[in-house]
């Protein structure tokens, strides 16, 4: 009983602000002079009107599950790391590099290019934990300037020395990978790859470690009460290593997905663009960093941008409506407006 | 080298840093009360989108400044709201405040001017340049500092006015004092709340500025996301100069000067990608050599918690 009123009460608040959020995204509709009803209407049937629309969401939900999980775990432990954009890219890049020119079997290539867009993602994290832990320097602005030395680096070496030189299109992007290296749909002619399958493992990976590793209690510590943990012989530096680690190496995987189940090549900008790694880190935002949450808030998230796409085809409202609704819903969670309306709060001080 | 470094690119090393300093100085006044403002980027955004919107509306450039100042106004009682009287994690407001400018922009752009990407009007006016009289007669200095647009030369006026405030004025020392230590300040009677309020509205005037000078400085155009990672850039500078606006003047000036270089270092053989690089990597570097302050790291430590 008392279990139930928990899940309750921890999903009133992300509801609230699901309503609160479609509620201004009714109120800008209004403005621009177009039907609430009819256009969250066309906004339902772009992300879930069909079975194609509905794994179309899904397989755009990949990336920034896989994102929202990394950055969960770093946001758990209290480390801001907002560098998701960078190692998404460097990711991407190793994993497309590695499936093109590593010699060997087809199974040998996939597994190298994964592995590749891993370590990637993870190493370019921890360098930023590492100047963190080592030298104090503050993690979130340094992960937010390593994402654009990271996407300048990347954008670099396809537009020259692994330029694309085959076809006429003069674009900044690699060759294509090799059929036999790509991730299978999961439904034929779907745009859903096997990526989604990582993503879920990854949630419910996630969710098991933080909540039965002796690891994932020590994060769960560092985020808590940073004191407290070190008290308890938790080493900060360490554990900021390792977390960032992981959460980049998760980044790096969903940038491996895009690479190998969406476009079968690095193509400048075309992971930046879509902002998947903000969506990912609105996701963990959405959730308060819980990794089965982060996974749902993923798939919600995509499809308000699924979902908007489809009331741009079939209506006047442009689709950055979406992007006003995501916005709001985030802003309406960052603040515990529940908590204000519970418990009156005594004004402090003043 | 000659032509490298000549004086245009230090006059444009002027122009480009005073987005970066007025939005710095904001962050400074925000850390000197112990709150870390992320959302700089955002609201510098809403400034110069609205700043747009207010010259498209009024064909006034002074009435356009001023209307962003109140938009971005708006913008920052909203993070000063959350963060003071509701509570929440500073960090977090700020990184959804940003969310929520890029959204708003890109949505008033279509549902205002009906265009998608960018915005520009040959028939608007921007900023006027001033010469100052006498110094524009100096050679070289002259080219260099005079000729700017009026904001470029409050930039400089406010830091020698924001350091005289915060070092040299009773209610200076009080906001020092209250971001030192509310408990202590606030047993003395000072009122933290205003002053942490005060301190916000006052970020988001400059950060109004600063949005206005990057669309109607140099050319009178809106871009998506046009300030491009400036908003961080100046977060940099505020923790570089240790919240002191003359250090933060000098931390902007480095990264103004940059980012100067790395626009003309373009018309040589170097590939864009590294020449664009070049600003994060010696903010990156610069970062290594100047740490923050123990009370930002005290201020950074009652956000640690994400939840």
């Amino acid at each position: 009983m008392d279990k139930l009123k928990g899940i309750l009460k921890a999903l009133l608040q992300p509801l609230l602000a699901i309503v609160v959020g479609l509620g201004a995204g009714a109120i800008a509709i209004a403005i621009v002079g177009g039907s609430v009803t009819e256009t969250y209407a066309e906004m339902w049937k772009g992300a879930f009107g069909s079975f194609y629309f509905f794994t179309n969401t899904l397989s755009r939900a990949t990336p920034i599950m896989l994102i929202g999980l990394g950055v969960a775990l770093a946001f758990r432990a209290g480390f801001f790391n907002m560098g998701s954009e960078g190692q998404m890219v460097l990711g991407a890049l190793s994993a497309a590099v590695t499936a093109i020119y590593l010699p060997g079997p087809a199974w040998f290539k996939l597994v190298a290019a994964l592995l590749a867009s891993v370590i990637a993602g993870g190493l370019w994290s921890a360098f930023a934990g590492w100047l963190d832990a080592r030298f104090r320097m503050n993690l979130l602005i340094t992960t937010l300037l390593l994402n654009y030395i990271a996407s300048l680096f990347a954008g670099y070496v396809v537009s020259y020395p692994l330029m694309d030189r085959s076809g006429s299109a003069a674009m900044a992007q690699t060759v294509m990978v090799d059929k036999s290296v790509w991730l299978p749909k999961l439904f034929q002619g779907m745009s859903l790859h096997a990526g989604f399958l990582f993503a879920l493992l990854g949630a419910i990976a996630l969710a098991w470690f933080m909540r039965y590793m002796v690891k994932g209690y020590e994060i769960r510590m560092m985020g808590g009460n940073p004191l407290f943990a070190s008290y308890g012989g938790v080493n900060r530096g360490r554990l900021m290593l390792y977390s960032m680690f992981v959460s980049g190496g998760f980044a790096g995987l969903a940038g491996a997905g895009e690479v190998l189940g969406t476009q079968y090549r690095y193509l400048d900008g075309a992971l930046t663009s879509p902002g998947y790694a903000w969506s990912g880190i609105m996701a963990t935002l959405l959730a308060g960093s819980n990794p089965l949450g982060t996974a749902l808030a993923a798939i919600l998230l995509a499809a308000l941008q699924t979902g908007g796409m489809g009331v741009e085809r079939n209506t006047d409202v442009p689709l950055e409506v979406s992007s006003i609704i995501q916005a709001v819903l985030i802003l309406f969670i960052s603040a515990k407006f529940t908590y204000s309306f519970f418990k009156k709060k005594k004004k402090a001080g003043a | 080298m000659d032509q490298l470094f000549d004086v245009s690119l230090f006059a444009s090393t002027l122009r480009m840093i005073t987005p970066i300093l007025l939005a710095a100085l904001g962050g400074a006044l925000c850390a000197r009360v112990g709150l870390f403002n992320v959302g700089l980027e955002g609201l510098i955004l809403i400034g110069a989108f609205s700043a747009i919107v207010g010259n498209h509306l009024t064909g006034n450039v002074w009435l356009a400044v001023l209307f962003a100042i109140v938009c971005v106004l708006v913008f920052s009682l909203l993070l000063a709201y959350m963060a003071i009287h509701l509570k929440a994690n500073v960090i977090v407001v700020g990184i959804s405040l940003n969310f929520l400018a890029l959204g708003l922009t890109t949505f008033s752009l279509r549902a205002i001017f009906n265009v998608k990407g960018a915005y520009y009007d040959k028939s608007m006016i921007g900023l006027p340049k001033w010469d100052i009289p006498l110094i524009k007669d100096i050679p070289w200095v002259g080219d260099v500092v005079s000729g700017h647009s009026p904001l470029v030369y409050l930039s400089i006026v406010l830091v020698a006015c924001l350091q005289y405030y915060l070092f040299k004025t009773v209610s200076g020392f009080r906001l020092l004092a209250a971001g030192q230590n509310p408990i202590a300040a606030r047993s003395l009677g000072i009122k933290v709340t205003h002053i942490q309020y005060g301190a916000v509205l006052m970020c988001g005037v400059l950060c109004g500025l600063a949005g206005a000078q990057l669309s109607l400085g140099q050319v009178t155009m809106f871009t998506e996301g046009m300030t491009a990672g400036r908003g961080f850039i100046a977060l940099v500078a505020t923790m570089l100069g240790q919240s002191n606006p003359l250090g933060v003047a000098g931390a902007s000036l480095l990264f103004g000067f940059m980012d100067a270089l790395s626009t003309r270092l373009q018309g040589y053989a170097l590939p864009v990608h590294f020449t664009m690089m070049l600003p994060y990597v010696v903010t990156i570097i610069a970062m290594f050599f100047f740490k923050d302050k123990s009370y930002l790291a005290e201020a950074r430590k009652a956000n640690e918690s994400s939840r």
